[in-house]
């Protein structure tokens, strides 16, 4: 594991380093940025073709070209006299389609990773604190918390870089800048202290609790 | 916007994928046995149809613009499914504090509607906007000022209370009410 343990005499910590603080940001939610960036391109290709196919059928590149066979007899003369060289194109256009479309569905379907913390490993023992461990016991002191109705924790991230996404469902009453400064404070230091972690990027996300609607009528 | 994103993605992912294996199968077919007429896609037959058809000719105009719609909309589908999360200010660098536009919504509107001068009102919000259009009762002079000075101080108020990494700008509109107060 990469992170540094925390000083056991309370002095004060280094500030973050760089990828903590990109820690923090990522761990809001989970990344979709991969999905979004091959489904653009995939939109803008068929918008492309789609363009200028329409363009060309209604004449605007010349009323000759439009009136050309879409198989044209031209390309097709071309492929036959590099036959051979073509099937391997398209051998290997077929072999990068599969790699690209099976890799981009298996990690669309992957679920997000939950990392343990591994927090002491020799020959004979590991000591490793799992992931689903460290969020029941943040959920549970999240929520005990004044001005907090409930309270979701899940670490995300990967084993090196570990971190902590909270989802907090605040009350009416509740002092917003109040409850984060008890989550950093309360929350987060402790169990950055019972991990022994000098770092941990947390996000969190808050939420009203429930819907309440104020009398309008004393 | 994003569930749709994380639907689409895996589909199209497998689609492409089984385009390669098609690509990948028909063109080893051929290449084998020459005389086939495809194992999967029957390609002399298509190819007799695409050497027939002509970049005029109406069905090829309605597939190629229906390709750029479906092109457009998955442009647009990968474009607006980022997040709109509204920042809030966090205690430590190590933390980042969101939340969403509707919670934003929810605060606004709620303290909007608590005030006796405002009788429905609707509220959007993103970061950078919080746009509330009230309903109440005119002021003696037919103005609505005094409606839109007062939904504009709560709100101003509430927007100081909470913690914003960057404060949204308030746009207020008014509607009178025909019915008595």
């Amino acid at each position: 594991m990469s992170t540094t343990d925390a000083p056991a005499d309370g002095s004060t910590v280094a500030a973050p380093p760089r990828r903590v603080l990109r820690g923090s940001r990522r761990a809001v939610a989970r990344s979709a940025r991969v999905d979004r960036i091959w489904l653009g391109l995939l939109g803008f290709v068929l918008l492309a073709a789609g363009t200028l196919a329409a363009l060309l059928g209604y004449g605007v590149f010349g009323a000759g070209r439009a009136a050309r066979p879409l198989l044209d007899p031209l390309i097709v003369d071309a492929l036959r006299a590099q036959q051979q060289l073509w099937r391997w194109v398209a051998i290997a256009a077929g072999v990068v389609l599969v790699v690209l479309g099976l890799w981009w569905a298996v990690r669309s379907l992957r679920p997000e990773r939950r990392p343990d913390l591994l927090l002491d490993e020799s020959e004979d023992s590991t000591l490793l604190v799992t992931a689903g461990a460290v969020a029941e016991a943040v959920t549970d002191r999240t929520a005990a918390l004044p001005g907090v109705g409930r309270a979701r924790a899940r670490m995300v991230g990967s084993p090196g870089t570990p971190a902590l996404r909270l989802t907090v469902w605040v009350t009416d009453d509740a002092d917003v800048a109040d409850v984060c400064r008890r989550l950093e404070t309360e929350i987060v230091a402790e169990a950055r202290r019972a991990l022994g972690l000098a770092h941990l990027p947390v996000a969190v996300r808050l939420e009203l609790d429930s819907v309440t609607r104020a009398p309008r009528v004393a | 916007m994003r569930a749709l994103l994380r639907t689409l993605s895996p589909l199209l992912g497998l689609a492409l994928a089984a385009v390669g294996v098609i690509l990948v199968i028909e063109v080893v077919t051929a290449w084998v046995r020459p005389a086939s007429s495809g194992l999967v896609v029957p390609w002399p037959a298509w190819q007799l149809v695409l050497s027939e058809l002509t970049w005029s000719d109406r069905p090829v105009k309605v597939v190629s613009i229906c390709v750029a719609v479906v092109g457009l909309l998955l442009l647009l589908i990968a474009l607006l499914a980022r997040r709109h999360d509204v920042a809030l200010t966090a205690p430590t660098p190590e933390m980042t504090v969101a939340t969403s536009p509707q919670v934003l919504a929810r605060l606004v509107g709620r303290t909007v509607r608590a005030s006796d001068d405002v009788a429905a009102a609707t509220v959007s919000a993103s970061a950078r906007t919080v746009v509330v259009r009230a309903e109440g009762w005119p002021d003696p002079d037919g103005s609505f000022r005094g409606l839109t000075d007062t939904v504009r101080g709560r709100v101003s108020t509430l927007l100081d209370e909470l913690p914003l990494a960057r404060r949204p700008r308030i746009s207020v509109s008014t509607r009178g009410r025909k019915e008595p107060r």
